[in-house]
């Protein structure tokens, strides 16, 4: 891919309302993931992998965090002279300014962005979902289609393609149908949310969007039927590896689990496609004399003296004697005092749970117990 | 701290020659996992707010560039100041000893020249100790000294350090060796920049000279001062101080003092992810590191980045380097196991805890 064949406009001004109290102060794609990562590392890091180094993130909902932590884009080696990271937060012009009103319209008020950089193709991308894609090989099957969108899409379950946005496709990919939810799916092909643009195509479709009063100003509701009212030439790009859209926080407590055991679902060991972070500077974990771990993930930084079992340690997690964690995700600071018990639990970043203090059930039928991020949990409160 | 600048000497070689150093210079040799010896004299210095380090670079310098790069995980990557790789003299010719060799510094003259900075800290990359510059540089311009030097009273006998005679906290005397009691060097010191450039005219005779050793003689001239640090100190010259310094850090009140997040020891980040305790592991009293994948036994020993540990493997009393493979069955005891090394399956790599054994970095 050469510099500017191709930009990536990544969305990352979700709240992410559905995790709760893990983004009340943090936007969902600067959640912490997976223990030393944050969740907009997927997205970035794949961009870097496949290439592109002209990154538009566009942010909205409290973004100090996501600003800070993206910083120069340095960390994903996107710190390039005449393209890199730019952070796109909503703005102000001498007609006035507007919040970001669905994602073609964060896009729409960018377009001077994309026009600045003046790409032939722009990927669109969401900055909360986990995977790992080169974005390379979906852009050769966008040139090879002679396509004006590139949709990639996944195949889920029957039963459960009711519950996405499915395309219909002939055999040669191109799209004939999308449907949103469909009570009677006749394909099962999901849309990831991922999308390769033939730039001028986008550019039109945006401007016709903005001016329709009537639209939503979303891409999967409003632009692609258009397109293809239009008779558009739309493909879909077909992806079979690991994906997730940790929207809920069941969704976030599973795939966090999806990392451990013997053979993982996803590998985040690979080194070819490494995943890069903007990881803090500690020292190694440590795990002490009666310290007991199993099956877990542990980030630098962490102190172990208690039990820890089938569970995800972040940076800087402390486990305090005859405390014991399990199937649980301690984010960064996350603090489980002497003889606590944390069982199915997400603790939020720099929480604390005091001595002696029980969080969370083995019952299944009970939700994931979640405690905010800088939340003390001491004894009676839960 | 804009009006100090810092200087870190690597050309010198310890003088236990051992198979750890023999591959890379003692900067660069890798500790507690994932830093490298060099660390703590370049986050000192950062730390307190110097943001101009000169590296006076040894012949084998290739390990050490490859470590502080542009020196952006200092914050050194300055447009004006930060990082300087400074060229040392030739070994053979000097003698390896002098930590702070004369001609290296003379040849360097012009890092020092260009400088508007009232002084100089200087440290080699020997000594593991966390340590507030500031307040050393504060008690410096109280005292009105010439040259502060950082101190502490040897815990012990230690053949490898330089002790100072010092009277009413000013030095008299310098000599090599340091029996206990005695007011250790830590080769950490603060110099006004202009009395710097005034002594590589002074000593330009004797360039092949420590610093300290043409300074001797005057002692009554100069006015150099000690500051007392009474932390955690660990000088780093042999085998068996390295292979302790890595076990102090075993004790969680030791790294506490040595990695506080306020003045954290910065290091080269790489992209690893976490460690994987695996399912049926064991692991008890050990440091981890990133990229490691444990499924065996591991206890009161160190692991570098990315090691792996296999089913039925056991590693004890040892430290394990970057990237090594413990295969199923072996057995890896009161050693040191350099880098890239695979301790093949049902093999046994054994020391006392008197005498590690040290298994030389694999060839790449």
């Amino acid at each position: 891919m050469s510099k500017k064949e191709c930009i990536a406009m990544l969305l990352a001004g979700g709240q992410g309302s559905r995790l709760g109290a893990l983004t009340s102060n943090v936007a969902k794609p600067a959640v912490s993931f997976g223990g030393k990562f944050r969740i907009i590392d997927f997205a970035l890091s794949n961009c870097a992998n496949s290439g592109i180094t002209t990154v538009g993130v566009l942010t909205q909902y409290r973004p100090y965090l996501l600003h800070s932590y993206i910083g120069t884009g340095e960390a994903w080696n996107l710190d390039e002279r005449g393209g890199g990271v730019a952070i796109l937060p909503p703005f102000a012009t001498q007609t006035g300014g507007a919040w970001y009103e669905g994602t073609a319209d964060a896009v729409t008020q960018n377009l001077g962005y994309i026009e600045t950089n003046d790409p032939e193709y722009v990927l669109i991308l969401s900055g909360d979902q986990l995977y790992r894609m080169d974005y390379d090989d979906m852009l050769e099957a966008h040139k090879r289609n002679n396509a004006d969108l590139t949709i990639a899409v996944m195949p889920v379950p029957w039963e459960e393609a009711s519950r996405f946005g499915i395309l219909t496709a002939g055999e040669d990919g191109r799209i004939t149908k999308f449907t949103e939810k469909p009570k009677k799916p006749d394909s099962n092909l999901a849309s990831m949310g991922i999308y390769i643009f033939s730039a001028d195509v986008l550019i039109n479709s945006l401007k016709e969007d903005a001016l329709d009063q009537t639209s939503d100003h979303d891409f999967g509701g409003n632009i692609i039927p258009k397109l293809l009212e239009e008779g558009k030439r739309l493909f879909t790009y077909e992806f079979n590896g690991f994906w997730r859209d940790v929207g809920t926080i069941s969704s976030y407590h599973e795939t966090s689990m999806d990392l451990l055991g013997p053979n993982p679902a996803f590998d985040i060991f690979s080194t070819t496609f490494p995943i890069m972070s903007n990881a803090s500077t500690r020292p190694p974990a440590f795990v002490g004399k009666d310290g007991s771990v199993d099956d877990c993930l542990v980030a630098n930084g962490c102190q172990i003296y208690g039990t820890a079992k089938h569970s995800i340690l972040s940076t800087d997690a402390y486990v305090g004697e005859r405390a014991t964690v399990v199937d649980s995700v301690l984010l960064p600071g996350a603090k489980v005092k002497d003889g606590a018990h944390v069982v199915r639990a997400i603790l939020g970043e720099n929480s604390v749970v005091e001595e002696n203090v029980s969080v969370g059930s083995v019952d299944q039928t009970k939700d994931t117990a979640v405690i905010g991020n800088d939340v003390v949990v001491g004894k009676g409160e839960n | 701290m804009e009006k100090v600048i810092g200087l870190i000497t690597c050309n010198y070689s310890t003088k236990e020659s051992s198979p750890l150093t023999e591959s890379r210079p003692a900067a660069s040799l890798p500790y507690f996992g994932r830093y490298r010896m060099v660390d703590f004299a370049l986050s000192n210095l950062v730390n307190c707010g110097i943001r101009t380090v000169g590296m006076v670079m040894p012949y084998n310098y290739r390990s050490i560039i490859d470590h502080v790069g542009s020196g952006k995980d200092w914050d050194l990557d300055r447009k004006n100041g930060g990082l300087f790789i400074l060229p040392g003299s030739a070994f053979g010719t000097s003698r390896t000893g002098a930590r702070f060799l004369l001609r290296d510094l003379i040849h360097n003259k012009a890092y020092f020249t260009r400088s508007t900075s009232d002084a100089v800290i200087f440290s080699t990359a020997n000594f593991v100790f966390n340590v507030d510059l500031n307040k050393v540089y504060d008690a410096h311009k109280a005292s009105g000294a010439d040259v502060t030097v950082l101190t502490k009273t040897a815990p012990e006998k230690d053949p490898d350090v330089t002790a100072f005679d010092v009277e009413d906290g000013r030095v008299q005397g310098v000599h090599h060796g340091a029996t206990f009691g005695e007011s250790m060097f830590l080769d950490c010191f603060v110099i006004g920049r202009q009395l710097l450039l005034d002594m590589f005219d002074w000593y330009a005779a004797t360039d092949y000279l420590d610093l300290f050793e043409a300074m001797a003689g005057d002692f009554g001239r100069v006015n150099v001062r000690t500051y007392d640090y009474d932390g955690y100190v660990a000088p780093v010259f042999s085998k068996r101080a390295f292979y302790r310094a890595n076990m102090d850090l075993l004790n969680p009140r030791v790294t506490a003092e040595l990695f506080p997040e306020e003045r954290s020891i910065k290091t080269k980040t790489h992209d690893t992810p976490p460690a994987k305790f695996e399912v049926g592991s064991r692991v008890i009293n050990s440091a981890v590191s990133s990229g490691d994948r444990i499924y065996g036994s591991v206890s009161d020993s160190i692991l570098g980045r990315n090691v792996i540990v296999e089913a039925g493997a056991t590693v004890r009393n040892s430290i394990v380097m970057q990237g090594c493979v413990v295969k199923s069955g072996a057995r890896v005891e009161n050693a040191i196991v350099d880098r890239a090394n695979v301790v093949p399956a049902g093999t046994e790599l054994r020391g006392t805890p008197e005498d590690v054994l040290i298994k030389e970095k694999a060839h790449e």
